[in-house]
């Protein structure tokens, strides 16, 4: 995902503590998500959604299936 | 008659709970643990017209999962304590993800009302909330309130009144086509157990694949049978997991009831931690402006904080004065156990009283920072590196807090270690925060340096100390990761980073009062206790008669030379007798402490004047213009200094011959390989009480206590012994104050004793190693410390390939 790119989840990989914690944090199917940025050392990453920011290493965020959504833009 | 009620107060992370609490409870607040585990525990009481109210602060959570250690707190608290009324305050300006809390916690089907906090940041956004159409569709009372102004304190209180008086029945979630399901799960859980737990709650929980429920049903066959075969067929069907669709629901319903209950007055743009973050997160500018913020906290804590120490120290004296003024006199040279102890207790609680001006600035800017939001983007920014050492973006400012550079305290470290969301990390942390550059290290290390390297090498030699202990810190870290902590709870790293809040003084005045209270009530009574062992093994057995017959001589011919002087006066009658001499000496001494606290013209006139009027006699040998008496007054001087050298030689034979002195020669075989000799050994062992301490004792054994004592008195050692000692200085355990923090903060004296004993082996092993290397290839300290830099650096680097145990992706089931 590109800075400022906007996409909607389509799956969540993770199962048990990681599968849940995205979950309660809103990363759950057909969620809009926007990447914010790269940390300064490129990991972990910001992005926002459901109006909120959360960073997330990109170890966790490799399980999030995402669909690139062309209409919208930040 | 007033209701005793007991009210717990939920809600998730930055939805400003803490201020909601603290606006409803005041400055009285009990902070205890919730019992077994370090999830601190805030109550308060107060009482309205109608109710006595016993508020409990719950942790911040997301969700209500067994997986985090505070959510399974938050919802056992729930269950098992069944409070009167759920408080769940929300962010109006984040309601989405708050409501899925919320929809979870009318699950649990206790009663409960809402707090809609920040409602002020929701309508800047263009959000408004319509706070009545709020409450029909959910089915619970809510108010409104902007907490940060202190607003809806009494709207609060009278919806708790409404609430208790006039429960409402919340609107229960449906979960589509697993509701049968549900349905036919409840009814066999009311059928076949007894338990505190809600029926329903408990059936979405076993759907949910719930650890704990699984283990309170685990005997019910029957139950888990259908259970699986509930999920055996929702797998079939669907691509989603049972999991998912349940949050699914609960997010459609929050999104439903947000659409109907919510009008946007005007889209978003960019708020102003959008803005602020621009700069803060930003690739280039991040680390200059982490670089500058913890240096400002260093500068107005631990500096600043110091230099207050020079006008709060007077006070502690005063305080040492005044018990000494109870205490038995001394006889000349001999001191009664009761004085000596007296005052040994006094200095191990001044010396830790001491710190108090340091502690309160260090904690209110760490509420601060806390409070503003920027502890987060601190770990964002640098996660990764420490990530590979097994810590997590979070350990950054307990390591700051222990001394990165030069001089911190490891208890403010080890407490903010509380922060980390990671069990293992925090452990890793915990661990390694001791091993940074305490305060208390930096004289040691000035005595030693200044005494065996030449100014040019001085410079040099500090940088290394200073910057060699974080690479011990990381690469320690590393191995305690791959090895005892290997199987230790880790958590995914998924942080939120909360919009930017300007603190408010309350909130920050609480936070840091409350947390130097814990460090004097928790860490005072053991460092008496610890004091007392130590005094016992410093005094006895004591000095032998032969030796104590050859002091008693030397003051004897003190006593003889100042009749001496005396006899040619005319108060000769008034001194010729040793108890008279004894009586006008300790009025000197006395006297003297008192005027070294008073730097004010008119209070020294005030002493004079008072000390005059107590003692009319013998005050005339301490001050006074007369001749004779002034010449009493010079032999007084000397008198003192003789006893003084006396004091001080007696009590170094009595360390020598003492428990701690037999158990630093005992020690000696072992620490020979790393250059220390015994003595050495006692100030190590005599740190550990408080680390001020080693210089003194250092100082007390070798004489004098100046470095150009030391150093001739040392002159046997070389800049290799004196790199060893400080090699170890530097890894040796934690103060008895920091082991305390240790032992509350993981809630187990095994990890204390862990990192009480670690250290010292390390520390060994490296000072033998770097000792007896260095001296079979004949270097000098300088080329020894440099060596062992490079090979820190080297082995911190290659640690750093080292993969960690990772979190299992697919995770516990």
């Amino acid at each position: 995902m590109q800075e400022k790119s906007v996409s909607k989840i389509t799956n969540v990989l993770a199962e048990g503590a990681i599968g849940q914690k995205l979950i309660d944090m809103g990363f759950v199917h057909g969620q809009t998500i926007t990447m914010v940025r790269n940390a300064p050392l490129k990991d972990p990453i910001e992005v926002k959604l459901l109006s909120y920011f959360v960073s997330i290493r990109r170890d966790e965020a490799s399980m999030i299936e995402v669909e690139k959504d062309p209409q919208k833009h930040f | 008659m007033q209701k005793k009620i007991k009210i717990a107060l939920a809600g998730q992370p930055n939805c400003g709970k803490s201020t909601i609490f603290n606006m409803l409870s005041g400055a009285k607040q009990h902070i205890a643990n919730y019992p077994g585990v370090t999830v601190d525990k805030k109550t308060s009481y107060y009482s309205t017209e109608k109710f006595k109210i016993e508020l409990i602060d719950l942790p911040g959570t997301y969700s209500l999962t067994s997986f985090s250690l505070e959510e399974r707190v938050a919802r056992d608290f729930i269950i098992n304590e069944n409070p009167d009324l759920i408080l769940d305050v929300l962010d109006a300006s984040n309601l989405k993800r708050n409501l899925y809390l919320t929809l979870q916690l009318i699950d649990i089907d206790r009663p409960i009302a809402l707090i809609l906090n920040m409602t002020d940041i929701a309508q800047k956004r263009g959000i408004k909330i319509d706070a009545q159409k709020l409450c029909d569709l959910i089915g619970v009372y809510v108010v409104s309130v902007v907490g940060s102004s202190g607003k809806g304190k009494d709207e609060i209180n009278k919806t708790i009144i409404k609430a208790i008086s006039y429960p409402k029945k919340p609107v229960e979630t449906t979960y589509g086509e697993l509701e049968p399901h549900i349905q036919s799960l409840t009814n066999k859980i009311k059928d076949t157990t007894k338990t505190d737990h809600p029926p329903r709650w408990m059936a979405i929980k076993l759907l949910e694949n719930d650890n704990q429920t699984n283990n309170l049903l685990k005997d019910k066959t029957e139950l888990i049978e259908e259970v699986t075969k509930i999920k055996n067929d929702f797998n079939k069907n669907g691509a989603v997991t049972i999991q998912h669709f349940i949050a699914s629901k609960r997010y459609n319903k929050t999104q439903e009831i947000i659409d109907k209950c919510t009008t946007k007055t005007k889209t978003q743009k960019q708020t102003i931690t959008d803005k602020i973050d621009h700069f803060v997160l930003n690739k280039w500018l991040a680390f200059p402006i982490m670089a500058f913020i913890i240096f400002s906290l260093y500068q107005l804590a631990i500096v600043y904080g110091y230099e207050l120490t020079n006008y709060t120290w007077p006070f502690l004296a005063a305080f040492k004065n005044f018990v000494s003024g109870f205490l038995p006199e001394p006889n000349f040279h001999e001191v009664p156990y009761l004085r000596d102890f007296g005052i040994w207790i006094v200095n191990s609680i001044n010396a830790l009283l001491n710190y108090i001006p340091i502690f309160l600035i260090l904690f209110a800017l760490i509420a601060i920072l806390e409070d503003v939001g920027y502890m987060p983007r601190m770990a964002f920014v640098l996660d990764r590196a420490f990530r590979y050492y097994g810590l997590h973006g979070q350990s950054t400012l307990p390591l700051v807090l222990g001394g990165v550079f030069a001089g911190g305290c490891a208890v403010p470290g080890v407490m903010s270690t509380k922060a980390i969301a990671d069990p293992r990390a925090r452990l890793a942390t915990i661990l390694t925060v001791p091993l940074m550059n305490c305060l208390a290290k930096i004289p040691f290390y000035t005595l030693i340096v200044t005494a065996f390297f030449v100014k040019t090498e001085q410079a040099l030699v500090f940088f290394i100390i200073s910057t060699i202990t974080i690479f011990f810190a990381m690469s320690v870290a590393k191995v305690l990761t791959l090895t005892v902590l290997r199987n230790e709870e880790t958590a995914p790293f998924v942080m939120e980073l909360p919009p930017y809040h300007i603190p408010t003084i309350k909130g920050v005045l609480i936070r840091a009062i409350e947390r130097v209270w814990m460090y004097i009530k928790k860490i005072m009574t053991i460092v008496i206790a610890v004091a007392v062992v130590l005094f016992v093994l410093i005094q006895f057995p004591g000095l032998n008669d032969e030796t104590k017959m050859q002091f008693n001589k030397k003051a004897n011919i003190a006593l003889e030379k100042f009749y001496k002087i005396t006899s040619t006066t005319k108060y000769a009658q008034d001194l010729d007798e040793k108890h008279e001499v004894v009586r006008v000496l300790n009025l000197y001494n006395t006297y003297k402490m008192l005027r070294m606290n008073i730097k004010d013209k008119e209070d020294l006139h005030a002493l004079n004047a008072k000390m005059l009027q107590k003692y009319p006699k013998d005050f005339r040998f301490i001050k006074s213009k007369d001749k004779q008496a002034k010449k009493i007054n010079r032999g007084l001087r000397k008198l003192s200094n003789t006893q003084k050298r006396l004091l001080r030689q007696m009590k170094n034979l009595k360390v020598e011959n003492s428990l701690l002195g037999m158990s630093g020669r005992f020690l000696e075989p072992l620490t020979q390989f790393a250059g220390f000799d015994w003595k050495i050994n006692i100030a190590f062992l005599s740190s550990f009480a408080a680390r001020e301490s080693s210089v003194a004792t250092l100082g007390a054994i070798y004489e004098g206590g100046a470095k150009e004592d030391i150093k001739t008195h040392m002159s046997a050692f070389t800049s290799l012994h004196a790199i060893a000692i400080i090699l170890f200085m530097a890894l040796t355990p934690p103060c008895i104050a920091t082991m305390i923090v240790i032992r509350y903060q993981t809630n187990s004296y095994l990890w204390m004793i862990f990192a009480t004993f670690y250290p010292i082996v390390l520390g060994l092993i490296i000072s033998s190693l770097v000792f007896t290397i260095g001296t079979a290839m004949s270097i000098d300290g300088l080329s020894a410390l440099v060596g062992i830099y490079i090979v820190a650096i080297v082995i911190t680097i290659m640690l750093g390939f080292i993969k960690n145990k990772p979190i299992s992706l697919k995770g516990k089931t």
